[in-house]
């Protein structure tokens, strides 16, 4: 754990990584979900 | 073609009997101008400046007046008649021309009003320029119409023209002003020749577009 | 079929981050993790990543929404209109992110946040016409009349567009890669220096660039396929309950 946080701190680029991934994540999930309710009501309306 | 004809002849009487856009539009240059005048005073300004500042009056003239032709139709409630007697294609045709005439008038008095009011607006290139005048019109004419046409359908006066028309016409505009920069200067027709040939091929497309999808925009 | 996209989406777009994030940029790169130096550009090159696909994308998603509007005026089915707007909203969203990731990069590059450098002025123009086209449809309230009226001005607008992308700036100075110059000895202006779109870039930022490119239009679709769902759902809702 000691010698990760030292990596991070060394080269800070990483870290910048991890958030933007974290970002990417988040928004992703969120569309993936919109993309499931929309589904869903799609199929309601069909029967 | 005659029938075009007749449209524009109507539009053109009707408008010289009662003179409502005509008043409108000479107030409208003359108090533009005035305010430039007032702001700028005797101060020399660089060639860029005097032509930038000769086609934006150009430009809101144009959006001021050049909106009547059909939004006047669709007040007095002619639209049908006028489908009526004549083919699409005329009707534009014969708007078109009362635009082109319209705007042909008002530009040319606001040229030799700014040559005279402005002692730094000096042309030495005059073919370069006439020639400019002429295409760029007949490109503002064009789409001016159009855009006209369009939102005559739509309920909504005044302030949507100049927004929808102003991406449309910003071409002609550009290159009306780089070429009347090198026409104060005196730079030969050559060294402008690509702005023209943008001129030319923007009047050919407009003009050959708007025929075609003004039909879809008149029918109802 | 969906599944693909939305994997292939996930799995390129993070790619991206991580392969435009992490090579640093050296003089001399010496494996592929590493990027070469531009002396100008440095760390700041890495922006070609993302501000060139949203400018690529508002440009694709208008494309896009003028197709779909002159085959609304071929079929008169609504449905092609609900893709038209649907393809317009999301175009005018990448057209902010465009103007603003240019506008930030110029601002550390050049020293200004604005410059009406031909290209500048160009996506301003967009935005200009992305707005007149929401302008237009908010005035209509009749959806037929909304549909094919603003069908026409998009296809209107899009003849005035190649100006704006490929004659303006070739014609005009500017500071972007590929308008005139001032040379500098002898104050003339001249034709580039710098090609418009850089094919020279190096071997490893090509690929990554390439696969930003195809990440975010697969991106695009997806956005734009949920929103256009959602318009037809909306639309479906309405008619059922007048319906009943």
């Amino acid at each position: 754990m000691e010698t990760l946080v030292q990596f991070l701190e060394k080269n800070s680029i990483y870290i910048v990584l991890i958030i933007v991934l974290i970002v990417w994540f988040g928004i992703y999930f969120f569309i993936y979900g919109l993309d499931k309710k929309v589904k869903k009501i799609e199929e309601k309306l069909e029967k | 073609m005659k029938k075009a004809y007749y449209i524009f002849h109507k539009d053109f009487s009707s408008e010289l009997r009662m003179r409502f856009a005509l008043n409108a539009l000479i107030m409208f240059v003359v108090v533009s101008l005035s305010t430039i005048l007032f702001a700028i005073g005797s101060e020399k300004a660089t060639e860029n400046v005097y032509a930038g500042m000769m086609w934006v009056v150009v430009f809101f003239s144009a959006m001021s007046g050049l909106s009547r032709t059909f939004v006047s139709e669709e007040e007095r409630g002619t639209n049908l008649i006028l489908s009526l007697i004549a083919h699409p294609v005329n009707i534009f045709l014969g708007k078109f021309l009362f635009n082109l005439v319209l705007i042909f008038f008002i530009n040319t008095i606001i040229a030799i009003l700014y040559l005279t009011l402005f002692s730094g607006f000096v042309i030495q290139n005059w073919y370069s320029f006439i020639l400019a005048f002429v295409l760029g019109n007949i490109g503002i004419a064009t789409s001016s119409t159009i855009i006209a046409a369009i939102i005559a359908k739509a309920n909504v006066k005044g302030t949507l023209y100049p927004v929808l028309a102003f991406p449309i016409l910003l071409p002609v505009i550009l290159m009306l002003i780089e070429i009347t920069k090198s026409a104060m200067v005196g730079e030969s027709i050559s060294e402008v020749q690509s702005e023209f040939f943008v001129l030319l091929s923007y009047d050919v497309v407009m003009l050959t577009a708007s025929l075609m999808v003004f039909d879809i925009i008149w029918k109802d | 079929m969906k599944s693909i996209l939305r994997i292939t989406v996930f799995v390129l777009i993070t790619l991206v981050l991580i392969l435009s994030i992490v090579p640093p940029i050296v003089e001399t790169p010496k494996n592929f993790f590493e990027f070469p130096l531009i002396p100008g550009l440095e760390d700041k090159a890495k922006i070609i990543f993302f501000h060139v696909p949203t400018a690529w994308l508002t440009v694709i998603a208008y494309l896009i929404a003028m197709l779909y509007g002159i085959r609304f005026l071929k079929t008169k089915d609504i449905y092609n209109d609900m893709k038209s707007v649907s393809s317009a909203a999301l175009g005018i969203v990448f057209c902010f992110l465009a103007t603003l990731t240019g506008s930030v990069w110029a601002k550390f590059t050049w020293g200004s946040f604005w410059h009406w450098d031909p290209r500048e002025t160009s996506i301003f123009i967009l935005l200009l016409i992305y707005g007149a086209y929401f302008a237009l449809r908010s005035a209509l309230d009749n959806e037929e009349k909304r549909a094919r009226l603003s069908a026409i001005y998009s296809i209107l607008a899009f003849l005035t567009t190649p100006f704006f992308i490929f004659i303006m700036p070739r014609l005009m100075i500017g500071l972007h890669p590929g308008a005139l110059e001032i040379d500098p000895t002898t104050g003339q202006v001249k034709a580039s220096s710098n090609p418009v779109i850089k094919f020279e870039m190096a071997e490893n930022m090509r690929v990554v660039f390439f696969l930003s490119l195809t990440a975010f239009t697969l991106l695009f679709f997806w956005l734009w396929n949920l929103s256009y769902r959602v318009l037809r759902l909306k639309y479906k809702l309405q008619t059922e309950m007048q319906e009943s």
